[in-house]
């Protein structure tokens, strides 16, 4: 492509008409750097490598400037496709976390399952056994202008999550959904997925040392190459226009459980015979960015260059032009370096023992090139070179450092008077589609595929696992982030998000051993969405520094993984800001965790953590009063770090034989939750005076969201529990008890505030959500 | 004892349920679908475990059930080895006519239908824990030797092709007549109810599983592996948290009676 001597219209002009997203003065550099025009495959491959979503331009620098990636208990940080915590002195967990938003809201059942298949990916590739995923999702207002579209959206993302997940053999073991008008036309699909490996046996996304002098193979595994998903990346990296839908569609990819299933199983052959025969081999996904996204990152990560031949690639054409064969994101591959005396072998693997040509047409493994010390990135087709450039330079990337401005935000307290009896309201709450049961999502997943689960959706805070036979240890998975939170404060959105995680994972009684973010915001061009990034980013951190991994003073729970989504945003407006975290916890013995649902008539209940007058971004505002307010809920860092870790404690002491965390429908939806999973014949009766220090109104002490926990404790354990949350400096709250009738009751200065019976409870409970779906 | 654990492609639940069988003293490994089939006849008995096979095209088990080791376990199986069929092991059996083994396809595991108070209130894919009534006398079928008429088993199921229908008018009379209806979907108490969640997919009369005249081949859509332990049950189970890691689950009896079934057969 002509861009030497050109004027930057007709520069611009021919960008957009070959479908690039370059700007003139990146592609200025780009052939200033070669000294010559680029051609049109290596455009593309700048394009793919160079967008927002490979190279993190925008964001790289607030990342690094904040989040603290490292820890006693990291083994390897967000480096490559996944992160990795050590378990024990054997075992580690692999976790990645990532965003699907763009293709789940054109098309939504694809776009979710690729974003399954993708994630899985990341996690299979270090060398490890998926063995859950969880899916955190933002949608649209169900009632809302838009009710029937979002509600084709939700539906459709929530059914390409089970056909993908359900038929590929993993268990979804935890997620939330939020509906919130901001994402009317920009819904958030993130999908996180967590492996074992033991330590010994990681795989890297790197050619291995020596690769290059001795001339290992490229070989790529899987589907064919076809044309869906080109365009991608630069796709995600755009904001969305109803004009462009029908080219966007195109960019979405395809999935193929069925394949991914086989493939894994043969990923797992490959990987015991490398193990076996003592190969260090380099194994890593073809996700966004394709080919051209593996092979180089591959290539340039070890300080090697590659020489490719894409003829040699199998493809499901013989005529696609060769930027679509380098950057096309065709879902179910995977590239292997390889020293030469293994590649027999491994095409063996894939092409007759799983023999991926029967299973699926046109799948196998092919050598396509050879790992070289030149450090080109030099791709081959049809005879001509069609790329030669430095794989460090295509790679590397290019930094943006992005203005940033506060946000106005004008948004007021209420002035409201509350009445007396709070029976309705509360039913109000517990029917909003943001506090109801998610039973009518979770029984589309497969939950219980491995046979490693010990609390599953619905049953706790966080989902468990005991994810390796003949081992006691658990990993407990949790995620969460509240847009209503981020409207009002970024930063303490951030920061409520990591809390609520770490308390989700407390409160079976795992410890948060790492912590993965995923930030979803506007366009980062915009200066206010950036700002809203940065506040985001700063808020996060400052928690997961603030409340110390188990057993270290002073020190963060280290964020091992994560991705940025920029550019969710249309004509419409943008997404409340959306800092999803999850948190992996650890448990030693998985039988020691406790679920929420009551356990005996006559246990004393506990309230840890006071309730103040934040509800800005409640549930109660806004069901009620239909307002979001002004106060959000704040993390008091000491106050929060102390009820995490004393609630772990009280359950591994086994004074706490249930527990659940407060946070959307506060105190009053909490317990009712408590009631509602079990049996439905234990209720509850509890005294709200003591619940805070400052005077608030039963309302307040009921629907503040201020972070906390409702404790169960065992039957003449009360000394003991006083005593051990004393030793954490914290209040004693001890607000009533289990009840052997079915109804929750709560009194405030002597007067009975809500009385509750848990049938109808539990229709208005159960029913939101199916309502909102409907 | 040696049992094979079937895979085909797609299948995804071959791990656990091997590590099950093991659990209750079976020895066993999983054998690939493009082995030669004739190497089956080394093992006492054959599982077909639960997933997809062949993506579930056409219909769920359609194309497992055209592969050669299936011919290989049809001889198998009129040898009178046991086979027990789980999930999609369960679609595939009854897609091979091995089930309920009248000479024909007769029945078929349809998408399932939440009926409750005359009404549709959901459709398709379901996974729950369930409570199954064992339906017929002991040592009437393989894969519940030791159990008792009206046993209670709890386990979780999770499918969207599991409702058991026919066309055949005569088929449930003979089926319940000859005690091929094995397992019956119940409430935690025993009581079986033709409504959802009780009936938790519209099965015909509540039908879990059912095994051929013979009682060597039982198929049922529910999943013993997945509570083989007890700490795999739901929290409010009494016994989840009862013994070690190796305590044993109800879904254990599955396997068990499938070892007893081998070792009274020899």
């Amino acid at each position: 492509m002509k861009i030497i001597g050109r004027k930057d219209q007709e520069v611009e002009s021919s960008l957009r008409s070959a479908g690039l997203g370059l700007t003139v003065s990146e592609a200025r550099s780009i052939a200033e750097v070669l000294g010559r025009d680029p051609t049109v495959p290596e455009l593309f491959n700048y394009d793919t490598m160079w967008s927002e979503h490979c190279s993190y331009k925008s964001s790289r620098a607030t990342l690094n400037e904040f989040l603290h990636t490292s820890g006693p208990n990291v083994v390897q940080g967000p480096e490559e496709d996944a992160g990795i915590v050590a378990i024990d002195d054997e075992w580690c967990v692999v976790i990645a976390h990532e965003s699907h938003n763009h293709p789940s809201q054109i098309l939504p059942n694809e776009g979710a399952a690729t974003g399954i298949g993708g994630i899985v990916r990341d996690v299979n590739c270090m060398g490890a056994k998926v063995v859950a995923t969880a899916d955190p999702l933002r949608f649209g207002d169900p009632f809302g202008e838009d009710k029937n579209h979002v509600r084709w959206v939700a539906e459709g993302v929530v059914d390409g999550i089970w056909q993908y997940g359900n038929a590929l053999g993993v268990p979804i073991i935890a997620g939330d959904v939020v509906f919130d008008e901001s994402f009317d036309t920009n819904c958030l699909v993130n999908v996180v997925a967590i492996g074992v490996v033991k330590r010994g046996e990681i795989i890297k996304s790197r050619a291995p040392a020596g690769a290059g002098e001795k001339g290992y193979d490229v070989i790529v595994v899987g589907k064919p190459t076809d044309s869906s998903g080109f365009g991608g990346v630069t796709f995600a990296s755009e904001e969305l226009r109803e004009e462009d839908e029908e080219a966007n569609r195109g960019a979405i990819q395809i999935p193929d459980p069925f394949l991914k299933n086989v493939l894994f199983k043969a990923n797992e052959a490959l990987f015991k015979l490398t193990r076996e025969e003592g190969i260090t081999i380099g194994f890593k996904d073809l996700g966004g960015g394709g080919f051209t996204c593996a092979s180089s990152e591959m290539g340039a990560s070890a300080g090697y260059g590659m020489d490719l031949d894409l003829d040699h690639l199998h493809k499901a054409s013989e005529d696609l032009p060769p930027e679509v064969v380098a950057c096309a994101e065709t879902q179910e591959r995977f590239m292997l370096i390889c020293p030469p005396e293994l590649t027999p072998r491994a095409l063996k693997i894939y092409n007759e023992d799983w023999d991926l040509p029967n299973v699926y047409e046109g799948a196998r493994a092919s050598v396509v090139g050879k790992v070289t010390t030149n450090g080109r990135y030099i791709t081959r087709y049809k005879g001509e070179v069609t790329c030669d450039v430095s794989i460090e330079h295509l790679t590397r990337g290019i930094r943006y450092s992005r203005e940033e401005r506060p946000r106005k935000i004008s948004l007021t307290e209420p002035d409201i008077v509350a009445p007396e009896d709070l029976t309705e309201l509360l039913l109000k709450v517990l029917a909003s589609p943001n506090v109801s049961s998610r039973e009518h999502i979770y029984r589309y997943y497969d939950t219980e595929v491995q046979g490693n689960s010990v609390i599953r959706p619905g049953e706790a805070d966080a989902g468990l696992i005991a994810p390796v036979r003949g081992e006691k240890f658990g990993i407990a998975l949790s995620v969460d982030s509240n847009p209503f939170y981020g409207r009002i404060s970024p930063y303490w959105a951030g920061a409520t998000a990591v809390a609520e995680a770490m308390r989700n994972v407390a409160a079976i009684g795992a410890y948060p051993a790492t912590l993965t973010d995923c930030l979803n915001f506007g366009n980062p061009e915009k200066p206010e969405a950036f700002w809203e990034f940065r506040e985001c980013v700063r808020g996060l951190a400052d928690a997961a520094k603030a409340l110390w991994l188990k057993g270290y003073e002073d020190t963060p729970v280290p964020i091992v993984s994560g991705n940025v989504s920029f550019y969710n945003e249309s004509p419409e407006g943008t997404v409340d800001p959306s800092p999803i975290i999850a948190c992996v916890g650890l448990i030693d013995d998985v039988r020691n965790a406790v679920t929420m649902n009551l356990k005996k008539a006559g246990n004393a209940i506990y309230l840890v953590g006071p309730r103040f007058d934040e509800l800005g971004g409640s549930e109660y505002y806004r069901t009620a009063y239909g307002v979001t307010g002004a106060n959000a809920p704040k993390v008091r860092f000491d106050l929060e770090r102390s009820m995490i870790y004393a609630t772990i404690d009280s359950i591994a002491e086994k004074l706490v034989v249930s527990a659940h965390d407060i946070s959307n429908g506060g105190l009053g939806a909490t317990a009712a939750e408590m009631a509602l999973v079990g049996k439905g014949d234990l209720g509850m009766e509890l005294a709200l005076d003591s619940a805070s220090t400052e005077d608030l109104s039963a309302d307040r002490l009921i629907f503040s969201e201020s972070s906390g926990f409702l404790l169960e404790c065992e039957g003449g354990a009360e000394v003991e529990l006083e005593k051990l949350l004393k030793g954490y400096c914290l209040a004693i709250m001890k607000l009533g008890k289990v009840t052997g009738s079915p109804e929750i009751v709560m009194t405030h200065q002597g007067k009975k505030v809500v009385q509750m019976d848990l049938e109808t409870a539990k229709k208005a409970w159960t029913g939101g959500l199916v309502e909102a779906m409907r | 004892m040696k049992i094979a654990v079937v895979q085909f492609p797609g299948t995804n639940c071959e791990h656990e349920t091997l590590v099950a069988a093991r659990s209750a003293g079976l020895s066993g490994e999983i054998f690939r679908w493009n082995r030669p089939a004739e190497e089956l006849s080394d093992f006492d008995g054959y599982i077909i475990p639960g997933g997809f096979s062949y993506q579930d095209r056409l219909r769920a088990g359609a194309i497992a059930s055209k592969e050669p080791v299936m011919e290989s376990l049809r001889e198998e199986a009129a040898d009178g080895k046991p086979i027990i069929g789980i999930c999609n092991g369960f679609q595939i059996l009854v897609e091979s006519g091995l089930l309920p083994g009248l000479g024909g396809v007769d029945v078929a595991l349809a998408q399932n239908v939440m009926v409750s108070k005359g009404e549709i209130v959901r459709r398709g894919f379901y996974c729950a824990w369930t409570t199954l009534r064992h339906e017929a006398p002991p040592e009437r079928c393989s894969g519940s030797f030791l159990l008792k008429k009206g046993d209670l088993v709890r386990m979780p199921l999770a499918h969207a092709e599991g409702n058991l229908v026919t066309v055949d008018e005569d088929l449930m009379e003979r089926l319940n007549e000859e005690n091929q209806v094995i397992f019956r979907y119940c409430d935690e108490g025993g009581w079986v109810e033709d409504e959802f969640p009780v009936n938790v997919n519209g099965s015909l009369e509540s039908i879990a599983a059912i095994c051929n005249p013979e009682g060597n081949v039982l198929g049922m859509m529910p999943h013993p592996e997945r509570s083989s332990f007890a700490w795999q049950l739901p929290p409010t189970d009494p016994g989840k948290s009862a013994g070690d890691m190796g305590s044993p689950g109800p879904g254990r009896r599955i396997f068990e009676s499938m070892k007893r079934y081998i070792e009274v057969r020899r």
